[in-house]
């Protein structure tokens, strides 16, 4: 029979049935009757040899049914109806549910795409790890090239080790250029990844000899300037001036291996001295570290063996290059948790979101059981009366958990509506640089399965006890109290109020949670930099895009910088190498103080910025003794240095730093100024020991240079000008970063920021669950004790004390919640502390902050119920059913 | 036979008589039950009622089909015929019945120390 039939033609089937029965039996009686059988004796012994004839006809029937789907239905259908028989509460379980499933699964779908996935379209990612290079000190750096050869070449673990180093380059087709993100990658790089072209080939193997001017390009790269061509392989373009020919396109999905950021075109690292002025040297040069590297886990190799393996021979390795690896180890890790790219920035606030959300969600769920509970009670003269009608306990249990189990699944199905534009909102998280691909992180199955999976839970946590409490209510008892509910429910009564302090607590736990954060915050943008962005505008070029050596680079730099300078209303003008508070690390210089010893294992690699003339005046940075660098700080003259004064404190003990010698770069420079101490990385970070050193006695043109701006005028104006001052220099030099400083160095306070926003909308919506759960069961309490308040009233009482009544209720339940909430806070704020780092002082007002709020979220919830029971009329409470 | 000596018949018993009953022959409800009484020498009687279950069970699992029709005593009646997948299971049935049958034998038949 066909799944059809056996749809549609149920009633047929179980008609068959019963008529054939009904033929066995007469079939039966006239056999009994010709041995001479009364009809009357032959049809009763008939039945008894044939058994219970309606439970054949069932177990009959049975057989067709898929079991028990027929009865699920019928519960599905009468849960609905119930349901809608209390809107109110049913709305309101429906929404909270709604509001945590859709702020769980929205970020969840955030870590998915920043860390679960930050391989996107590697072929089976999870096998590709990040290999790091840690400094003495423990921190991670980059890997030098030689290093990552060795790598390669010696250790056993891995199929393949791949290295890649972002960098902007300028792609030409002979009369325009463009600025494009790119990789200079080791030519495995697509083997590693497991990813095959989409059209072409990728590099053949070998770095060095079988490196050919060839390029591989993104596949949106592909689409949007070469209009999909499908013939161009072999055609010829400018990287950074120089010819390459495209031997391929990556697969759509592929967006290179920085998370988060999508790179247009791959360069093979053997072809840097042609993409680069200064050629190729960072090759050969085992003491600079640029490239990310990773690494395929062999079949059969457990991550713990690689990892064991990479950290003893990065040590060996390390002793073996002293000179310049001393103290240096290796680190093996899931791509997730490296540190170069967006999912380092996201990793915490991300991790703290997803607490916060399972705070959350345990609120609903809580509220979600105290709303049931409450039905439950208000229910027991059905649920008594089915009972003793014969109803089986389980029935009625598997009746209540389909209550909530619809309730669940209809809050699900809101919050991934919910979801599907929310998860967009992780652009709000992420810096404007951000992929296309990662912007927009998709709902698929696996959000999908969370919602489910959470529905399920919910539907577990907050009905099993209303569904437990429901299905033992005692008939004699319920019919006893005159289906007021009235003493029966302490049971219920009590574990509805710990319902309410669980919700209260936890909410608790979310407001001192969003404070912690926000006074984190706080704190981090009252910090001043020790410079002053107001009035500064800022805009970056890339001299070696547009082909310059170091001598008309030089030039040019001076140039447009002696041009800003005039133009109106600006007061200064400068340029650098590195913008401070920049996201990411500087570069830094192996350094040798005159009169300094440094201990044997010190680390004396210092960071550093080359800059321009007026630099200090640009930023507002006050000079606390000796002179600014001038124009004649050239390399024709005595090679000059200004530093903070945590380099003083450091080096010089704080006697005297003007006209000590500091060795780098090969020679001896001269200190001749001391600038205040300011923030070159963090604003949260201590002072730490900085120097400068003017362009033009260092000049490197492969670096990017930022012009500074400052103005009395508009600063938005002042921003436009440098674009049209590096126009007017040269056209062909694009400009890029164009922007207000303040906007730039809030970039790394701006997912704080938000997700310090996010915290709070979290904590307020804990807060309203809270709220609605003790509105509940003050409400239920006032009308389980109408009669009894009524007696009172008619015996005189006052409203103040009808109102202490109820004010007694909710300050128990009220210091009971702060009081846990309080302490699970300080320890959350512990583990936070330790986990996230950067919370900068925890304030004690925090807490109170919290408490505070609690209490005037209890004091508004109770407000309606209190007036509910100074208004009751004794007449009409005591006259009773 | 004496009640005393009559016991359950194992799981999927009934089922494997009324698939052997249906090899010899299409038949309908009443004459299974008779059948199964002679043939078994009234060894083995069957509560009437619980054919019509089995019998549901097997025509679900497409090992016979039904059809209305006509009996010898002149009454409409549904009658039961082996389909092929019947007689498949049916010898698998068998075999592995019979294999546990010898197994059980074997056991019972040990010897006393």
């Amino acid at each position: 029979m066909s799944l059809f039939d056996r749809l549609f033609r149920r009633r047929q089937v179980y008609d068959d049935l019963s008529d054939e029965v009904r033929s066995h039996l007469e079939e039966r009686i006239d056999a009994l009757m010709a041995q001479g059988m009364s009809r009357a004796d032959a049809a009763s012994a008939a039945r008894r040899a044939f058994g219970n004839v309606t439970n054949v006809v069932e177990q009959g029937r049975d057989v067709w049914q898929w079991p028990t789907v027929e009865s699920v239905a019928m519960d599905a259908r009468y849960a609905l109806r119930q349901l809608r028989r209390a809107p109110v509460l049913s709305a309101t379980i429906v929404l909270t549910l709604a509001i945590g499933i859709a702020a769980t699964t929205t970020v969840f779908s955030w870590a998915r795409t920043v860390l679960l996935n930050p391989l996107p379209g590697a072929n089976d990612a999870g096998r590709v790890m990040a290999l790091e290079t840690t400094t003495s000190s423990g921190s991670w750096t980059p890997t030098s090239w030689l290093d990552y050869r060795d790598f390669r070449r010696y250790l056993k673990s891995f199929d393949g080790l791949a290295a890649a180093y972002p960098m902007g380059v300028a792609l030409g087709d002979g009369t325009r250029a463009e600025r494009h993100p790119a990789e200079l990658v080791s030519a495995n790089f697509f083997d590693v990844m497991g990813v095959a072209p989409a059209l072409g080939r990728t590099f053949p193997p070998g770095d060095y000899a079988g490196s050919q001017p060839t390029i591989v390009i993104g596949y949106n790269l592909w689409k949007t300037r070469f209009q999909g061509d499908s013939s161009i392989r072999g055609r010829v373009v400018q990287v950074n001036g120089f010819p390459f020919s495209i031997i391929g396109v990556a697969p759509p999905g592929f967006h290179g291996s920085m998370p988060g950021e999508e790179v247009d075109l791959w360069v093979p690292a053997g072809m840097l001295g042609q993409i680069v002025p200064t050629g190729s040297w960072w090759l050969d040069d085992r003491g600079t570290r640029t490239f990310r590297v990773f690494a395929r886990l062999s079949d059969g190799v457990t991550f713990d063996a690689a990892r064991a393996e990479v950290e003893s021979f990065a040590t060996r390795m390390a002793k073996a290059n002293g000179d310049v690896s001393k103290g240096m180890g290796g680190r093996l890790m899931p791509v997730w948790q490296s540190h170069w790219g967006l999912q380092d920035a996201l990793r915490a606030p991300i991790g703290v979101l997803l607490a916060a959300c399972g705070l959350v969600m345990l609120i609903v769920c809580a509220n979600g059981a105290n709303l049931l509970l409450a039905r439950a009670t208000g229910r027991r003269r059905e649920l008594t009366l089915r009972m003793a009608l014969g109803a089986p306990r389980t029935r009625l249990l598997r009746q209540l958990l389909t209550e909530a189990s619809v309730l669940a699944l209809s809050g699900a199905a809101l919050g991934l509506l919910c979801t599907f534009w929310l998860s967009r909102s992780l652009r709000f998280l992420l810096p404007s640089f951000s992929s296309r691909a990662v912007l927009a992180p998709h709902v698929d199955g696996q959000v999908l399965a969370l919602a489910i999976a959470l529905a399920a839970v919910v539907t577990i946590l907050a009905g099993i006890a209303p569904a437990v409490l429901g299905s033992r209510e005692n008939a004699a008892e319920a019919f006893a109290e005159g289906g007021r509910g009235s003493v029966g429910g302490t049971r219920t009564a009590r574990m509805r109020a710990a319902f309410v302090v669980a919700e209260m607590a936890l909410a608790v736990v979310a407001l001192v949670g969003a404070g912690v954060f926000y006074d984190a915050f706080r704190q981090a943008r009252a910090l001043s930099p020790g410079f002053s962005a107001k009035q500064v505008a800022m805009g970056s070029v890339s001299i070696t895009l547009a082909g310059y050596d170091s001598a008309h680079g030089d030039a040019f730099l001076r140039d447009v910088s002696e041009r800003l300078a005039r133009a109106p209303g600006v007061t200064a003008a400068s340029y650098t190498d590195y913008v401070p508070l920049s996201l990411g690390s500087g570069s830094w210089e192996d350094l040798r103080v005159e009169g300094y010893t440094p201990e044997p294992s010190e680390n004396m690699k210092l960071f550093r910025a080359a800059i321009g003339p007026d630099y200090f005046k640009t930023l507002g940075i006050p000079l606390i003794a000796g002179r600014d660098f001038t124009a004649d700080d050239d390399s024709a003259h005595t090679a000059v240095m200004i530093v903070n004064e945590a380099f003083v404190r450091r080096f010089m003990h704080d006697h005297a730093a003007l006209g000590v010698r500091v060795h780098g770069w090969g020679r001896w420079f001269t200190i001749v100024g001391v600038a205040h101490d300011s923030k070159n990385y963090r604003v949260t970070e201590p002072p730490t020991p900085f120097f400068f050193v003017p362009v033009r006695q260092v000049f490197r043109p492969e670096n990017g240079y930022t012009f500074l701006v400052r103005t009395a005028g508009s600063v938005d104006e002042a921003v436009r000008s440098i674009s049209q001052a590096v126009k007017s220099v040269d056209p062909s030099v694009p400009t890029f970063r164009t922007m207000p400083l303040a906007d730039y160095i809030e970039g790394p306070l701006k997912s704080q920021e938000t997700a310090t926003q996010l915290l709070g909308i979290l904590a307020v919506v804990a807060s309203l669950l809270a709220a609605i759960g003790l509105y509940g069961v003050l409400a239920y309490m006032v009308a389980q004790r109408t009669k009894e308040i009524g007696v009172r009233i008619a015996l005189g009482a006052q409203t103040a004390d009808v109102l202490r009544m109820v004010g007694v209720q909710v300050a128990a339940l009220l210091l009971v919640g702060l009081a846990v909430g309080l302490a699970v806070g300080a320890g959350a704020v512990r583990v936070l502390a330790a986990t996230v780092g950067s919370l900068g002082t925890v304030h004690t007002t925090v807490f109170a902050f919290a408490a505070a709020v609690m209490t005037i979220v209890a004091v508004m919830a109770s407000g309606i119920p209190a007036r509910r029971s100074t208004r009751i009329d004794p007449v009409i409470a005591l006259r009773g059913d | 036979m004496p009640d005393t000596a009559a016991r359950d018949l194992f799981p999927g018993a009934l089922e494997m008589m009324v698939l052997r009953l249906l090899k010899q022959e299409p038949m309908h409800g009443y004459a299974l039950v008779q059948r199964i009484q002679q043939a078994s020498r009234n060894l083995l009687q069957v509560e009437e009622g619980s054919l019509y279950p089995a019998l549901q069970r097997l025509l679900k699992d497409g090992l016979v089909s039904a059809e209305w029709g006509v009996s010898s005593t002149n009454r409409r009646v549904r009658i039961y015929s082996l389909t092929r997948a019947g007689t498949k299971h049916l010898a698998n049935e068998i075999s592995s019945f019979a294999r546990m049958f010898q197994g059980i034998n074997l056991i019972l038949a040990l010897e006393d120390r």
